[in-house]
């Protein structure tokens, strides 16, 4: 079974982006010309990646995949910290959002000396935001502190 | 030729790129040395910190970090048998074991001399060569130019990491991802699903971040708990007579397999390596020696990873098809500093493709200064605690996203592809190939459109072009070679 997980998921993503290009427009042959409509191109990918999804399967059948361990709880919390820094983001400031993701990652990963995992989470932005602020005039999106900050 | 040699010796009267080759030459060996760190997500990391730099001035970092780190993944490859950068494995193989002897030092030295003399050797060539080819792609047009992408993409199929099959399901995926956005002739919205930021199809460098940073920093989270065994080094030693006698057929030897398969689209410095140690064994009268601490081994893997440097400049600068994945974050910055990759780049701003050719010179020079008095330094460097490093990493990274075009879409799509490089990486499936199709997509889909519009709609007229048809043989030849090779060795061993 475990075989055609992976080639099953190229086949089911191949699949979806073949139906949406078939609900792309169709674009006047005037306009095309001797050329190929917009949506014949990623079809074309995607039936290569239908193929090789299942050269995958017979190359699998050979020598199967070595089973995969799950990672441990710092692999997935770093993911999970990943969609957090979304919405803290969106909702309350980029630098924030940067520091407290920062923070939980020293701690999650294995840092136990809170004022180390604290000092590393504010330093690191503020002085990226400074630099990148100050010397290559990138201006960051609103939030609580920037607000403070541009005025 | 002189106008050449001018504008490679204007760098050295240039002192802000001096003092900019230095300042990255110590960046990028900190780079090399921290595992999982290599010259790909450096330069990606790196490449917003440019943007309000010059052209030259952007690319000779980015240059610099890729010939730097390269050379820096040997030290932890010695001293702590982690390989700094992938390309940096081989040297594993024989310098852990010399360094465990008691003979670090002497390890290190060969790995400086040789890296050196690879880095410089493949520059020379890449002076010579670049030129020579950007007079032969002149000729080229949309069947040729779409014949020498696919030919860049089935070489995905024989790099190292990955199986043929799942570098070209990731290529393909590369591809596709390269359709995202307006279609050019007709105008219509492929993939956007309603948002209009993806108009002009999604950004290299976000792509190159996630793939490259955070998805590297997902896997060094399973490596938290790990010890590592470090050597202690007293200092670096140069190579005696005795070890040059040894060694210089080997280096050589190692900097034409490099430069050579640097050249190859999409091959890089591991397999380089991989061939120029494996190269080295198999023409060593000491073969008992290999794997117990050979200094060939360490000098043919060094020169040719160093060497690959240069030469996976040369497609990348005159074809605009990237010749490993560092160069691919490189061909990224040649565009967004205004610098079109192509034949063309070689008449129209030839004085600053040869600043940077200078630049590189140069830096292969600052790096073996570094490595031969400051490889101990370094070598501390390697051991900062994970939990420190790779938090600093996803703020470089989210921010760096963020940057190149102030845009939000621009870090959740880097985020995501962090996610996506991760489980790829999970199931076997490398990353570089996913990146070498984005930056090929375009290429392939315009000038496959472009030929279908010379030949009127007959599509195998493209076979009738010599080059282009030269260039789909090497193709079906990169993606069935091994097969037919193995095919008829079968067949042999059958009949004996």
């Amino acid at each position: 079974m475990r075989i055609f997980v992976i080639p099953g998921v190229v086949a089911a993503f191949s699949l979806a982006v073949i139906w949406v290009a078939l609900q792309l427009d169709v674009s006047p042959p005037l306009i095309v010309g001797d050329s190929m409509q917009p949506r014949v191109f990623p079809i074309l990918l995607m039936v290569i990646n239908l193929v090789l999804a299942a050269f995958l399967v017979i190359q699998y059948r050979k020598s199967p995949p070595p089973k995969v361990p799950w990672e441990g709880f710092q692999t997935w919390g770093s993911v999970v910290l990943f969609a957090i820094f979304f919405p803290l983001t969106v909702y309350i400031d980029m630098m924030i959002a940067i520091a407290v993701v920062m923070f939980v990652m020293c701690f999650l990963w294995g840092e136990r000396r809170l004022h180390v995992a604290a000092a590393v989470a504010v330093i690191t932005p503020a002085a990226i935001f400074f630099l990148f602020d100050l010397v290559l005039r990138v201006r960051f999106p609103r939030g609580l502190l920037t607000n403070w900050y541009y005025g | 030729m002189i106008e050449a040699l001018q504008a490679m010796a204007s760098v050295v009267l240039d002192p802000y790129l001096i003092v900019l080759i230095l300042l990255t030459t110590i960046m990028g060996v900190v780079i090399g040395v921290l595992p999982g760190l290599g010259a790909t997500t450096g330069a990606a990391l790196l490449l917003p910190f440019t943007l309000t730099m010059e052209p030259v001035h952007a690319i000779a970092v980015l240059a610099t970090i890729y010939v730097s780190a390269t050379f820096a993944g040997s030290i932890t490859a010695i001293l702590i048998n982690t390989p700094g950068t992938a390309a940096a494995a081989a040297t594993t193989f024989d310098g852990y074991p010399l360094a465990k002897r008691g003979e670090a030092g002497r390890a290190l030295g060969i790995a400086v001399i040789s890296s050196t003399f690879g880095g410089v050797f493949s520059v020379i060539v890449l002076c010579i060569a670049a030129p020579v080819l950007a007079r032969v792609a002149y000729e080229f047009r949309p069947p040729e130019y779409f014949a020498l992408a696919l030919f860049g993409l089935s070489m995905l199929a024989s790099i190292s990491a990955g199986g043929a099959v799942r570098n070209l399901i990731g290529g393909v995926f590369g591809v596709w991802l390269a359709t995202i956005g307006v279609e050019r002739t007709t105008g219509v919205e492929r993939f956007m699903f309603g948002n209009y930021e993806l108009y002009e199809g999604l950004s290299f460098v976000p792509v190159f971040i996630g793939l490259f940073a955070l998805s590297e920093l997902l896997v060094q989270s399973k490596r938290v708990n790990e010890v590592v065994d470090a050597i202690t080094l007293k200092a670096v030693k140069l190579p005696t007579r005795e070890d040059y006698k040894r060694i210089w057929k080997t280096v050589l030897r190692s900097c034409g397999i490099g430069t050579f398969i640097g050249v190859l689209p999409a091959e890089g410095a591991t397999v380089a390596s991989m061939i120029g140690y494996s190269e080295a064994r198999r023409w060593s009268k000491n073969k008992e020696e290999f794997g117990k601490g050979a200094i060939e081994g360490i000098a043919g893997a060094e020169s040719a990873n160093n060497a690959a440097t240069g030469g996976a400049m040369v497609p990348t600068m005159v074809l605009g098809i990237p010749g490993s994945g560092t160069t691919a974050v490189i061909l990224v910055g040649l565009m967004v500093h205004g610098l079109r990759p192509g034949p063309y780049l070689f008449t129209e701003q030839v004085d600053k493709v040869y600043q940077i050719f200078g630049a590189m010179l140069l830096a292969n020079i600052v790096f073996m200064a570094m490595g031969l008095y400051a490889a101990k330094l370094f070598a501390r460097i390697s051991l900062i605690p994970l939990q420190i490093l790779w938090p600093i990493v996803f703020a470089l990274a989210v921010i760096g996203a963020y940057a190149l075009s102030s845009s939000l879409l621009d870090v959740w799509i880097a985020l995501i592809f962090g996610v996506i490089g991760f489980l790829a990486r999970r199931h076997g499936f490398a990353v570089a190939p996913i990146a070498v199709g984005l930056i090929l997509g375009e290429m392939v889909e315009t000038n496959f459109q472009n030929s279908l519009k010379m030949f009127e709609g007959d599509w195998w007229r493209i076979l009738t072009q010599p080059l282009a048809a030269m260039f789909l043989f090497f193709a079906v030849l990169g993606l069935f070679g091994s097969s037919i090779v193995s095919g008829i060795s079968r067949l042999r061993s059958k009949a004996d």
